[in-house]
């Protein structure tokens, strides 16, 4: 009688021990910890360091729509790791890459480049679109391009209209955004906001690679030399 | 011959040599008030019962756990995740210290509101005091042996105390640390104490308490009325366990050791589910990407640091712990007669109420820490869908910058980043577009001046932005001595 | 146990009597065992206080040719203490925030922040350095910016050699002992 009990505890002793490789307290190698240049997960990468700015998803954030299809059709590899890598320049993008002071890893990089293009790209890049980079244009022909394709809806002189309020001629806004950023934005549009890219100006009348480049140089040619304000230091 | 008389006769043996089961016995039956055979007793005994757990598990522990600065993230991996078992006995002993902390606690507030502490039981009152620092001890070393980066920092918090120190406070790092700086030697000299010193302290200090208490007997159920007099008291406690006691076994412990099974459970059921409390990452100040926060029973002290007046903060940090250490001591000598019931110690019963009110208040701040930038806010928060459609360009850029420039890290919109700072949802309806400018440019407030960090045009774009942050129904702020332009004025009624 | 008591007794009633032996030896074993203490104890403390006594805990450590410290930009440097053991491991990587203002024209600060010690990290964008325990912010000179800090980063002492930034390192900094 005794020893049948006995007999009975150790069994469940061993069912015990042999299920605690099943309990929920036990770690998993998921919750291992990790230093932050190990972290290989994009989607841990994307939303630490590039939602805040561009959105969850990559649309609908304050800065560019990096999940615009056509975007991600048109900028290569090396123009993408090259902006993650060492920031834009004359933008608020940051440099990430350690040798830039950041605080990601080439490899990390390469992961958050890789992870865009496999998510976002859909096919390849279509014909006759006009180039992410770029310059030469002249600020005269820009300003008929502007007045055609334009105008309908951010106003004649720029200042905006109903459509699509506020200055895209403002010395403020145009500090603050590169000429590669207006030309992005041109090409390519902000799917998320209502932009349309280079082929809806209107639709059925694209614009050349020359006239995206003659309205860049148009704004461009707007942008002051000085944003006054005696208050904060110009650059 | 049966084992059971073997066993009668090795005890036999035994005793005829040894002479205890005279005294053991004596004090297992020592009279206790029939009153206090009550459940609100049975809580110094359960956080006996979890020490012993504690002192099985840390045994456990010790006999895998490399105390060596180089090794001893490694080891407490290997812990959780290849020593079969190895994250079970953690998980019991991180969980076993909450438990006894909470047991410890609960036990003191029971002696406290029952005025147990009262003639002649100072003495028990004031080793029960010790043991409370011994076990807050314990944590803290503990903590600081789950050598991760919250271990390391935590070191860094209690150096930078001590660096407070007038004239010495340089010399008083470098004997807390045994070096110049948080290495090696910092981990071995922890070790040496949580392994070695403060156990110790523990043994001699629960043998003090526990002879006191056989010594002077279980304190009675205090009754309303009936008052505490030095010279009076030993008698009627005499005649009291006399008349109306019991043995304290098995009629006053057989509530102890229900409670004990229970708590004991509980205790491993929470380790089986909860699982081990940490590491986190490993202890390498290089890696800087870290924020940094004490285990829950200090999370009340970082608060207090983050609260304090900084020019009161030097004289609290130093005497703040004394005087309160001091107090408790004190207590028996300063009301050691008198009532005991708590229905006549208004003012006891509120020092204890307001007590475990603030620090739990104080805990509940520390779990989200509103007075620290939210490090990762402005790159990894988003700024809502809302404040993004319909704005102009400007103020578009307004909102990139508001990320970029890390406005996010301080200040919340729609709920989400940090909150140092006011939320900014609403700044429109508080400040007209100058005084954005001004708060910004010069800072104030708390707020740091970012004349220096921003160019003009940084500055209109933010202030185009959050000149746009008011409620559809509500107009923005502007300067009563400016009079409203008249489009304002037909919209208003 | 009796029986060894009572034989005091008649010495104790006759204070004319001289010392007897046994109470002198009994003094003499307490002195000696008073000194002995002393003679041992006197190591141990020793022992266990070195940490307390003066040593040249600082000393010069190079940061890394110049080249890697872009003017006027705030970067991390991570260096080896210089006063380690072989058994510190990681825990000896200290880190450091080095700016280049121009030419040969350094700051290096401790990691540490000068409230609680904190590891303060420099957003370049801002330009600030922000704590991430009690909320302290600094500018990028290291001056208090807010918060409850209640003084400005602390330096390392450095200087430039053979196209290498050098500091002088080896303690943690505290208000009791900055750096420099």
């Amino acid at each position: 009688m005794r020893m049948r009990r006995i007999g009975a505890a150790a069994v469940l002793a061993l069912v015990f021990v042999a299920a605690c490789d099943g309990l929920p307290g036990k770690p998993k190698e998921s919750d291992r910890p990790l230093s932050p240049w190990q972290v290989k997960s994009f989607t841990v990468l994307f939303s630490g360091n590039c939602a805040g700015c561009h959105g969850a998803g990559g649309r609908f954030g304050a800065a560019y729509e990096l999940a615009n299809p056509t975007f991600q059709a048109l900028v290569d590899d090396a123009a993408l790791t090259g902006i993650v890598s060492q920031g834009m320049a004359g933008t608020a993008m940051p440099p990430f890459a350690h040798k830039y002071g950041g605080f990601l890893t080439d490899a990390q990089i390469g992961i958050l480049v890789d992870g865009m293009r496999r998510r976002w790209r859909v096919g390849a890049a279509p014909p006759n679109a006009p180039p992410l980079a770029g310059g030469g244009g002249d600020p005269a022909r820009g300003a008929q391009v502007f007045a055609r394709s334009c105008a309908p809806c951010h106003g004649a002189d720029g200042e905006g209209s109903p459509k699509a309020p506020g200055s895209i001629v403002d010395p403020s806004y145009l500090t603050l955004v590169s000429d590669d950023a207006i030309r992005t934005l041109i090409v390519a549009g902000r799917t998320d906001l209502g932009h349309p890219d280079w082929r809806g100006y209107p639709p059925g009348q694209p614009l050349s690679a020359q006239q995206v480049a003659d309205v860049v140089a148009w704004m461009a040619a707007k942008r002051p030399r000085f944003v006054p304000g005696s208050y904060a230091r110009n650059p | 011959m049966s084992l059971r008389q073997i066993a009668r006769d090795v005890g036999a043996w035994l005793d005829h040599r040894l002479g205890l089961s005279g005294p053991i016995i004596e004090a297992a039956e020592h009279p206790v008030p029939r009153s206090s055979a009550s459940w609100w007793y049975v809580f110094g005994s359960a956080a006996f019962a979890v020490m012993v757990l504690q002192f099985i598990t840390g045994l456990c522990l010790a006999t895998v756990y490399a105390p060596s600065a180089d090794r001893a993230w490694q080891s407490l991996l290997y812990l959780n995740y290849d020593q079969p078992l190895g994250w079970f006995i953690r998980a019991m002993h991180g969980w076993g210290s909450n438990f006894m902390i909470g047991l410890v606690c609960i036990h003191m507030a029971q002696v406290f509101l029952f005025g147990a502490y009262k003639y002649p039981r100072e003495l028990t009152w004031v080793a029960g005091v010790v043991l409370l620092l011994a076990t807050l001890g314990m944590a803290f070393t503990g903590q600081v042996l789950r050598f991760d980066q919250d271990a390391y920092w935590g070191l860094g918090i209690g150096a930078a105390i001590a660096g407070r120190t007038p004239f010495i406070g340089g010399r008083v790092v470098k004997m807390i640390l045994g070096g110049p700086i948080i290495a090696g030697e910092t981990l071995s000299r922890f070790f040496t104490l949580h392994v070695f010193v403060i156990p110790g302290l523990l043994i001699a200090f629960v043998g003090l308490h526990l002879f006191l208490v056989l010594r002077l007997g279980i304190n009675e159920w205090p009754m309303p009325g009936r008052l505490v007099k030095r010279d009076t008291y030993l008698a009627q406690y005499h005649e009291l366990v006399s008349k109306d006691g019991e043995p304290f076994f098995p009629f006053a412990a057989q509530k102890d050791l229900v409670f004990i099974g229970l708590i004991i459970a509980a205790l491993v059921v929470t380790a089986a589910v909860m699982g081990p409390i940490g590491p986190n990452g490993e202890p390498d100040p290089a890696i800087i990407e870290t924020v940094p926060r004490p285990d829950f029973f200090f999370l009340w002290l970082f608060s207090v640091f983050a609260l304090l007046p900084p020019w009161t903060e030097t004289f609290l940090m130093l005497t703040g712990p004394v005087a309160a250490i001091g107090l408790l001591f004190l207590v028996p000598f300063i009301s050691g007669t008198g009532e005991k019931s708590y229905r006549r110690r208004p003012v006891s019963v509120m020092i204890l109420v307001l007590s475990f009110m603030t620090i739990g208040i104080l805990i509940y701040l520390g779990t989200y820490s509103p007075w620290s930038p939210h490090m990762e806010a402005w790159s990894s928060v988003p700024t809502p869908v809302d404040y993004v459609s319909g704005r102009t360009p400007l103020e578009l850029q307004g909102a990139v910058l508001i990320q970029a420039k890390q406005c996010r890290n301080c200040h919340a919109l729609g709920g989400q980043g940090g909150m140092r700072g006011p939320a900014l949802d609403r700044t429109a309806t508080r400040l007209t577009p100058d005084q954005i400018v001004r708060q910004i440019v010069q800072g104030g407030g708390n707020m740091p001046a970012y004349g220096r960090n921003l160019t003009p045009a940084e500055v209109n774009a933010i202030v185009a932005f959050l000149a746009t942050m008011h409620p559809a129904h509500q107009p923005p702020a502007r300067l009563a001595a400016r009079p409203q332009r008249p489009e304002q004025t037909d919209a208003s009624p | 146990m009796s029986e060894a008591v009572k034989p005091l007794q008649p010495s104790e009633a006759t204070p004319e009597k001289p010392v007897s032996r046994r109470v002198f030896l009994l003094k003499l074993g307490i002195l000696l065992n008073a000194i002995a203490a002393a003679l041992f104890a006197v190591p141990v403390i020793g022992y266990l206080a070195s940490p307390m006594r003066k040593f040249a805990w600082m000393s010069w450590i190079s940061l890394g040719p110049l080249e890697n410290f872009p003017e006027s930009q705030t970067r991390l440097a991570t260096y080896r203490n210089p006063y380690t053991k072989p058994w510190d491991g990681m825990t000896a990587n200290i880190p450091c925030w080095v700016r280049r203002e121009h030419g040969d024209n350094f700051r290096v600060f401790a990691i540490n922040c000068t409230h609680l010690g904190c590891p303060v990290r420099w957003f370049p964008e801002s330009e600030l350095f922000m704590c991430p325990c009690h909320g302290g912010v600094f500018y990028s000179d290291g001056e208090r910016a807010s918060g409850p800090p209640p003084r400005a980063l602390y330096q390392y002492s450095h200087k430039v050699e053979n196209g290498q930034l050098w500091i002088k390192a080896g303690q943690l900094p505290t208000l009791g002992e900055p750096l420099a």
